[in-house]
């Protein structure tokens, strides 16, 4: 009752306000002015009311939400109507919108929030009009709308310009001309391919003039593979691909293979559905092709640790989060990030939606932590198809080795019938109660060995890692040391795991395995070694890093030292007795891979224990397997025969070639699905150690799935890619238009849900949507379309008035101008000096960079602590896409003009205006080289008419001819920077001295003021914009 | 014929300026547009948002001294003799209360309580501990203000670092510089706003990584991330012009780039040219500016020796506490200073020594500075790491050796100058140091602390980033410490 008067009275002073508000709305209104909700009304309500009447339960208060027509017109808690059509005084929001009694006040004071007048009486007009009331408009599937007619029809040149068209003309603005043809070459070139066009091709398109001049330009470019190195750039910013793990130490992680999948994806002209569906479920296709596999690793381009003292779990929910939130943003524009830890306070997603999204993302088959390794598991060893065809070619010559050592060989295999008779004239029990015998051991060759001093020898049995501190990893005391092996023993590592030893018969002796696991751990090796008699044998060690030797169970060999294995860093002998000897090895590692050698360089014949017992029975009653192995071991390790040998020179350095090219094959971090799916939990607030109830795999129930997909990745992409689905064919279209015009049609390219900005073409991207869409998701044919506009192709200068009216250019009254991405400043300056080397593809390069940059936040012992440059034009002078990104050290050059570190998924770059980036432009070394280069090439290229020289270079850089004025203000500089060279002759030569590559043998004075004129254009507001 | 020397750029550029208001000028166009902020003659420095600072601010700029790795408070600030007596004696289990340890720790059999091998005693009005390895610290502890009670929830070096300087765990948001850069703007026309340094340290293990996202502008607009100052090299990247360019001969080159884009201005109307060449020019500025401010040939004798012998040494920690002095007195509104090496898991006395050597004298020597020339009175300086260490050994224990694990429990810091009450210890922590007992403050309060003595109301300094409002103290409610402000 008190609250009821309380009300009544400030009715009195609203009605003063009540007036004045309808004096203002007379004022205001225009004939068109009935609000549209979706544009003027919800993302008011959404921004100012939905956090606590909105979608979000836990922190919904008064008992009714605003985001719901059903609860926005029903009853609140109170029993009031929160809004009753056609009467805002009778609509208890508006009340509470308009009270000036502070503790009914809407938004309350505590939040932060305040409605501005206009706002007030936005909603005010709306509930007078009836409150009609739509739902957001993303979360409805794109329907084609009519192309809308437009007075000017000659401009248009595609639906594009009616709908851009329709809206200038409604807001009595005209369409600017078209740029002049220059213009528009350079600024298609750098938008298809993201280089400038060169002299040759401007003066081409200038004497076209035919209709379709242009569209051969537009056809030439998307045809070009530079094309797929463009567009996949900016895809690699939302799929977060980097070069190093990007937490903690960082280290070195090979994904390449990605980024090229990436770009042959988009040159190959890869449909969106199908581009969508491999990299989010490649591995669930039906046999998968490698590529496919490749494809896979968005879903592993995020951050990754191993930091010591990790938790695991903790670890693991972040990388799934990271994943869920990535599909999100990149694919559906929506903001799931918020649902992690509680209800979505402006969209219909709610905690449980988002943890039953991540019930599609938790069952990888790896481990959350990525070892420090450049291939954490899973992932593809991905032969490039040169590699491919020398692997085929070396496998065929070995094949055919094979076949000759295969067939008989009438004096080998008589020499071998006298070997084995005399095995079976020796009496010996050769494996009572030992190990198996090891088939990989490395075999030594005298032929006159009898079994009396024969060795045999186990496989090796591993267990490990024991982790610990460094001190703790030096002592005796450590998982079996110290006593005899017992094979069934359990041991429990510091992460509280138990573990046994493992056979390892892939460990062939006489080759480095780097395949030990963990850092600052200490792993052990275990093997018996049978002697017939008291002898002492030559070993020959290799370790990273300390290694320590026991011979049944007392120490021989220790060595504490910090290094990368290679083989014989260590020679040791070890002392056997007669019958069964113990081998145990410890390897410690501190820091980085891991890795022992091993192999026995004595001269006794190994021979393992199996051939033996062939050998030993006769021919005939041993299955022909047997007899093949007993061949082969016999004229490996027994047999003298010229012809043998020269054909196992052969085979090895066969094997040895293709084991180089083996080594030389990348891997790269793929998807692979665990057998059975790890249960999810809903994680209270988002913490890792507060799981709740179970969910199932489900999508959104605001946006449920068609029963007839499979409910896994794959039925979750192509949910995403169903027509009826509100948002992938949108979010797609935009931000491909953001990348030509700059801006997105929803500036907001990463949100479409109530608090992104409403498009301001919405029935534009519905057509473009939808057209995508039953365009076969076809890109190549969306990015003709958008650059063959007349919208497009308008010229970007701006009167004043313009500018006042429209400074963003969300309408299109004329052609897009910004500046050019950080990767494109560079491979400009690059091609139009003639440095840049073409390549597509390969290991990412590492061109110069200030000294210092990784040593000063490195972590000691991450293999990315030391940046070290590489060296050659093949390395250093490649296209921007493919510098090494460490991501917490991003390379300077890129991040300065707002390329980002690539730690998380971004699908909008800002783009500032800043000091630094004046600084790269004018003495970042390979800028500098740029320029030199271009100088030499315009004083080798161009007539020696100074003017000539000019023009030359100034239509390399800026993709047009220079005016009298511009070529004479050009010419002016270098006459000032010649006179002073002239003075100072050394200082021309420190300057043009830059490169690795000695100048030519130019005039270094000439060279000089022309390398300050190709700095110049190279900064040019002309030239670092599209234009 | 070449079509090269086509007219029709000449032509339609005069059909342009016939299509404008009668052939506007340059600065008649500049000063049609909005704000001063895009007018032609205006500075290219960076602005900060209208509505701050939100009301008087008690400190104009801040020092942030952090000491990566995280310092052992147990063995320099928050003094517990009570251990002496219970040297290799199990943590109890009512202390721990199960919560949980890094996987480093998390397997060992025993958590035996390791007491500090070093001497503490109290100093100055305040009677504040402190161990015998801060000799100049313990001068000055009437200027500080040093807190206990911090707490933090991330346990391991990567995300707790990133949560200090960002507000989260993981990457993406803004620094706490970048988002002062944001709020407040710059002080100066030719220095940045947001200025970091990481000088050498000293222990011997191996030292933790620095990411540069804790000083990066996450969702912000890249103009307002710290700008890394070297000690090697071009003390700010690409700061130097090449071999064989001296500054007429730059300053030939930018006249020219200033022409030319200032009739790409008169022909495009893109008031962003104008906006470039304005960086051009502060750019040149700089190249004079930042050498001059690292050049202290002109500091007096006296004033290096309070110093200590490294600050002649470019690179220490006490040469980037003086570099800072020096930017605060010319307008730079934030420093940062990350010291790393402080990590110690094993080796702790020595090590840990080692590191106190590297900061004690010269951060006590800036504060000193600061103070001789007023400016502590508006210059907040904290000093402090991402997280505490374990009153349990780490390895093995003994009286004269042992080492600490990650303990986000509970930390020591200290604030100093403008707007923080001098001569406090403020929150108390167990016997064990292990939990909290009296006035906890979480990470976000302290952040929200600094921001308040910026003038900085800390929930309304937000920016839109997918959706919502985003702010460095993150989502729950947190507080500035008032009883921290003067």
């Amino acid at each position: 009752m008190i609250a009821a008067s309380r009300i009544r009275m400030k009715y009195i002073s609203w009605s003063i306000l009540a007036l004045a508000l309808v004096l203002l709305a007379v004022s205001l209104a225009r004939g068109d002015e009935l609000r549209d909700f979706g544009r003027d009304i919800r993302p008011i309500l959404s921004d100012k009311c939905f956090a606590c009447h909105g979608p979000d339960e836990a922190q919904r208060t008064g008992g009714f939400r605003l985001d719901q027509k059903e609860s926005a017109l029903g009853e609140t808690d109170s029993g009031a109507r929160p809004i009753v059509p056609g009467d805002p005084q009778a609509s208890e929001v508006f009340q509470r919108i308009t009270t000036d009694d502070a503790d009914l006040r809407m938004p309350p004071a505590d939040s932060h929030k305040v409605l501005t007048p206009d706002e007030i009486e936005r909603i005010r007009q709306w509930i007078a009009a009836g409150a009609p009331w739509k739902a957001h408009w993303s979360f409805v599937a794109p329907v084609r709308p009519a192309v809308p007619p437009v007075k000017r029809s000659t401009w248009p040149l595609n639906e594009i310009d009616n709908f851009i068209l329709a809206r200038l003309e409604a807001e009595g603005l005209d369409p600017s001309p078209a740029a002049e043809k220059t213009i528009l070459l350079r600024r298609v070139t750098l938008d298809l391919t993201g280089l400038p066009p060169t002299p040759d091709e401007v003066q081409a398109f200038l004497l076209d003039n035919s209709a379709d001049a242009y569209e051969k330009v537009v056809d030439r470019l998307l045809a070009s593979p530079r094309y797929g190195e463009h567009m996949a750039r900016h895809w690699l910013d939302a799929a977060r691909y980097g070069d190093t793990h990007g937490l903690h130490l960082d280290n070195y992680r090979e994904m390449w293979p990605y980024r090229d999948w990436a770009v042959a994806a988009f040159n190959r002209n890869l449909p969106y559905d199908q581009f969508t569906i491999e990299q989010l479920a490649g591995d669930l296709l039906d046999q998968p092709t490698e590529e496919q596999l490749v494809a896979t690793g968005f879903n592993r381009c995020h951050v990754t640790t191993n930091e010591g003292g990790s938790i695991v779990d903790e670890v693991e929910v972040r990388n799934v989060v990271d994943r869920v939130v990535t599909m999100g943003t990149v694919f559906m524009g929506l903001t799931f990030d918020c649902t992690r830890c509680h209800d979505h306070k402006y969209d219909p997603f709610t905690m449980k939606d988002f943890y039953s999204l991540y019930a599609y993302f938790n069952s990888l088959d790896g481990s959350p932590m990525d070892d420090n390794r450049k291939d954490p598991a899973p992932v593809l060893k991905y032969a490039t198809p040169e590699q491919k065809s020398q692997l085929a070619a070396l496998a065929e010559e070995i094949g055919q080795l094979e076949a000759k050592l295969d067939g008989p060989m009438p004096e080998v295999d008589a020499a071998q019938a006298t070997w084995e008779e005399a095995q079976r004239r020796e009496v010996t029990a050769a494996s009572s109660g030992e190990l198996p015998a090891s088939s990989a051991v490395a075999v030594n060759n005298p032929p006159q060995a009898t079994p009396k001093n024969q060795l045999t020898v186990s496989d090796w049995y591993w267990v490990g890692p024991f982790g610990n501190d460094r001190r703790y990893l030096r002592s005796r005391r450590h998982g079996p040391e110290g006593k005899q092996v017992d094979l069934a023993q359990k041991f429990e590592l510091a992460t509280g795991e138990k573990v046994g030893w493992v056979r390892k018969s892939e460990w062939v002796d006489g080759s480095v395995h780097t395949d030990l696991p963990g850092e600052l751990v200490a792993n052990f090796l275990y093997r018996t070694i049978r002697a017939e008699r008291a002898e002492t044998i030559k070993v020959s060690l290799g370790s990273d890093d300390a290694i320590r030797v026991y011979v049944n169970d007392h120490v021989v060999h220790d060595n504490d030292v910090d290094r990368a294995v290679a083989p014989d860093q260590d020679v040791v002998e070890l002392k056997l007795k007669p019958g069964l000897n113990h081998l145990l090895i410890k390897i410690i590692n501190y820091q980085g891979g891991a890795g022992f050698y091993f192999k026995i360089t004595s001269p006794q014949v190994i021979v393992p224990a199996e051939v033996y017992d062939i050998a030993r029975r006769p021919a005939n009653e041993a299955p022909p397997e047997d007899r093949r192995r007993l061949r082969e071991f016999y004229r490996y390790n027994i047999a003298e025969s010229d012809e043998l040998k020269s054909l196992h020179d052969k085979m090895a350095q066969k094997r040895e070639a293709s084991l180089a090219v083996d080594r030389e094959i990348a891997t790269t971090l793929i998807w692979r699905e665990k057998k059975e799916p790890v249960r999810a939990r809903i994680l209270t607030r988002g913490e890792y150690d507060k799981p709740a109830e179970e969910v199932a795999r489900r999508t959104p129930a605001s946006l449920p799935m068609a029963p007839r997909l499979p409910n896994n990745r794959l039925g979750l992409a192509q949910w995403m890619l169903d027509p009826a689905h509100p948002l992938t064919a949108r979010v797609a279209v935009n931000r491909f238009w953001q990348q030509v015009f700059g801006c997105g049609i929803v500036k907001t390219s990463e949100d479409f849900g109530s608090q992104g900005e409403p498009p301001t073409h919405p029935e534009l991207l519905d057509w473009l949507a939808v057209d995508f869409r039953e365009s076969g998701w076809d890109v190549k044919q969306l990015m003709k379309r958008l650059v063959m506009s007349a919208s497009y192709r308008q010229t970007s200068r701006v009167t004043p008035e313009l500018w006042q009216r429209d400074p963003a250019n969300r309408l299109l009254a004329r052609g897009p101008r910004f500046r050019l991405d950080a990767e494109m400043l560079r491979d400009q300056a690059l091609i139009v000096s003639g440095l840049l080397v073409e390549k597509l593809g390969g290991p990412s390069v590492k061109p110069p960079q200030p000294a210092g940059l990784w040593e000063a936040v490195g972590f000691v012992g991450s293999n990315t602590e030391h940046f070290v440059a590489d060296e050659g034009p093949n390395k250093v002078h490649r296209r921007a896409l493919y510098t090494f990104i460490k991501r917490t050290s991003p390379p300077p050059q890129m991040t300065t003009f707002d390329a980002p570190s690539r730690e998380y998924c971004i699908t909008r770059r800002e783009r500032t205006n800043t000091p630094l980036q004046a600084l790269v432009l004018m003495n970042e070394p390979q800028f500098i080289e740029a320029a030199r280069a271009l100088a030499e090439r315009t004083l080798r290229e161009a007539n020696a008419d100074s003017a000539e020289r000019a023009r030359y270079m100034f239509r390399l850089c800026v993709g047009r001819a220079p005016t009298f004025t511009e070529v004479r203000d050009l010419l002016s500089g270098v006459a000032e920077d010649y006179a002073h060279y002239q003075t100072d002759r050394q200082a021309a030569k420190d300057l043009i001295a830059i490169d690795v590559a000695p100048p030519e043998p130019l005039d270094p004075i000439e060279l000089a003021a022309w390398t300050m004129a190709a700095n110049t254009l190279l900064s040019l507001d002309e030239v670092v914009t599209k234009n | 014929m070449n079509l090269w020397e086509d007219n029709q750029l000449a032509a339609s550029r005069r059909c342009f300026l016939g299509q404008s208001a009668m052939g506007l000028g340059a600065a008649a166009l500049a000063a049609l547009l909005p704000g001063s902020a895009r007018g032609a003659r205006q500075s290219s420095a960076v602005q900060g948002l209208p509505e701050l600072p939100h009301f008087a601010p008690k400190a104009k700029r801040a020092i942030y001294l952090f000491m990566n790795g995280a310092p052992s408070q147990l063995d320099l600030f928050d003094y517990k003799p009570k251990m002496q007596a219970l040297f290799d004696i199990d943590l109890p289990e009512s202390v721990r209360m199960g919560q949980r340890l890094t996987t480093m720790t998390s397997g060992q059999s025993r958590f035996p309580v390791a007491p500090s091998k070093f001497k503490f005693q109290r100093y100055g009005q305040s009677g504040a501990w402190v161990s015998e390895l801060l000799p100049h610290t313990a001068k000055m502890v009437d200027d500080l203000a040093i807190v206990r009670s911090l707490h933090t929830e991330a346990i391991n070096h990567d995300p707790a670092t990133t949560y200090l300087c960002t507000g989260h765990q993981l990457p993406g948001r803004a620094s706490i510089g970048s988002w002062i850069s944001y709020g407040l703007g710059t002080m100066n026309d030719d220095l940045p706003a947001f200025v970091v340094m990481t000088p050498a340290w000293s222990s011997k293990a191996s030292a933790q990584a620095l990411f540069s996202r804790l000083w990066g502008s996450g969702f912000l607009p890249t103009t307002h991330q710290g700008v890394a100052m070297r000690s090697n090299g071009d003390p700010v990247l690409f700061l130097s012009n090449p071999a064989g360019v001296d500054a007429a001969t730059r300053r030939r080159m930018l006249d020219r780039v200033v022409q030319f884009n200032q009739r790409n201005f008169e022909s495009f109307g893109d008031p962003e040219s104008q906006t470039r060449i304005e960086q051009f020019e502060m750019a040149f500025r700089m190249q004079t500016s930042v050498p001059a401010l690292i050049d202290i040939a002109d500091e007096p004798q006296h004033l290096l020796d309070m110093y200590g012998p490294d600050v002649r040494t470019p690179g220490t920690f006490a040469a980037s506490c003086l570099l800072a002095r020096r930017m605060m007195e010319q307008g730079v509104r934030f420093v940062q200073i990350f010291h790393r090496g402080w990590d110690q898991h094993n080796n702790l006395p020595s090590d840990l020594a080692l590191q106190c050597k590297d900061v004690d004298q010269g951060g006590w020597a800036l504060i000193q500075d600061l103070k001789q020339r007023g400016l502590l009175d508006d210059t907040l300086v904290f000093w402090g790491g991402e997280f505490g260490r374990t009153i349990y050994c780490q390895g093995q224990l003994t009286k004269e050796n042992y080492g600490r694990d990650h303990h986000p429990r509970c930390f020591t810091i200290w604030l100093a100058g403008g707007g923080i009450k001098p001569g406090i210890v403020y929150g108390e922590t167990d016997d064990f140091s292990y939990n909290i007992v009296d006035k906890p403050i979480h990470i976000h309060d302290l952040n929200a602390t600094i921001l308040h003595a910026l003038g900085v109301d800390h929930r309304k300094l937000t920016y839109k980033h997918q959706g919502l409002d985003v702010r460095l103290t993150g989502v729950e409610a947190h507080q500035p410490v008032l009883d921290l402000m003067t």
